[in-house]
């Protein structure tokens, strides 16, 4: 992985949290309700190795606490 | 045995590292969480690009790595729109009802996105000093008109003016800051988000969208910058190229925003219900 990331960028490991768990596409919870047939799983709130801010802000989300436990 | 076959299969899902322009294969051979093989489910002319993975994964930082090297490798040769890490199905068909309910939007952002990256530029300044320098010209120019005051009540009124006051002061310093480093990088960018003092010492955390042409005038002017060191005392962090993780606009709205626009009885408006059914 080491080359793609870290060859050209001054990255810390805190950019890529803050990016890769708080950032991006996110599908919430509606689709769940919105298309009957979709059984949508969204663990990651669950599980965050993040920064506090993150933690803080994701535990306002809509998903926070993790409603669908992986089955 | 059979069992045990089962609960295993049915432990298996589809997880999703980012929607892409194309509808074609992938060319090249990344593995993804896992060492599962990478690929692209086709929706119209665009696609997802996923891997068979098991629902639950031990969540360490090698896994939250393994997602941003399987979409910045797909950033080489694809606008990608990266997911939230660990964004997972059950099956293909769940995946692509998704892409049918987004595809309006995911299409939008992409031709929004094409040959654009995202820069992160954090500067931190000693907010703590410069908090603590207008406090100290506060009491000195308080402690020259002192006025004994017996009323408990007057002056906690004004403790809580003046401390109203080095609030605004400490923020009209750190705003005069920020335009001055904002100005400087927005003449590369197309787009960009400002988020100001998050912490007393983070002064600025921003993220510039550049045009892929413009990238290295941004980066050289992101050395010049930290050189010329705009603005004096301040520590300057610069990453990128990164996929534009914070220019993802999703306008359909999800069911936390419909419901807080509901009415007391949790009402959605007639309109609302409308826009909801496609009639609008």
């Amino acid at each position: 992985m080491d080359n793609v990331i870290t060859k050209s960028k001054d990255v810390t490991l805190l950019e890529i949290l803050d990016r890769v768990l708080d950032k991006g596409v996110v599908i919430s919870g509606d689709i769940v309700i919105s298309l009957a047939d979709v059984d949508l799983i969204y663990v990651g709130l669950k599980v965050l190795i993040s920064s506090v801010e993150t933690m803080e802000r994701l535990r306002g989300a809509p998903f926070a606490g993790g409603q669908e436990e992986p089955n | 045995m059979q069992a045990a076959k089962r609960s295993r299969i049915s432990r298996m899902g589809i997880y999703t590292y980012a929607i892409i322009d194309s509808n074609s294969k992938i060319s090249s051979s990344i593995n993804g969480l896992g060492g599962a093989v990478v690929y692209n489910i086709p929706y119209r002319n665009i696609g997802i690009v996923v891997s068979e993975s098991e629902h639950v994964q031990d969540i360490a930082q090698e896994h939250i790595l393994k997602h941003e090297e399987v979409v910045e490798k797909l950033m080489e040769d694809f606008t990608v729109l990266p997911m939230r890490f660990h964004t997972l199905f059950n099956r293909e068909k769940d995946a692509l009802l998704m892409m049918k309910e987004y595809c309006g939007d995911f299409r939008e952002n992409l031709d929004r996105l094409r040959n654009k990256k995202e820069f992160g530029v954090r500067v931190i300044w000693p907010g703590d000093i410069k908090r603590n320098r207008i406090i100290d010209a506060y009491k000195k120019s308080n402690a020259s008109a002192a006025m004994p005051d017996s009323s408990s009540v007057k002056s906690f009124v004004k403790e809580k003016f003046e401390e109203y006051k080095i609030d605004k002061e400490f923020e009209e310093e750190a705003d005069k800051y920020i335009a001055l480093i904002d100005n400087f990088f927005s003449r590369w960018a197309c787009e960009k988000k400002i988020e100001k003092l998050k912490s007393e010492n983070l002064l600025l955390n921003a993220f510039y969208l550049v045009e892929k042409e413009k990238e290295e005038d941004f980066k050289e002017a992101f050395e010049r910058a930290r050189d010329i060191c705009i603005c004096g005392d301040l520590k300057y962090l610069f990453s990128g190229p990164w996929p534009p993780y914070n220019f993802i606009s999703l306008t359909k709205k999800t069911l936390h925003q419909r419901l807080s626009e509901a009415d007391m009885f949790g009402r959605i408006s007639p309109e609302q219900n409308l826009l909801d059914k496609g009639m609008l």
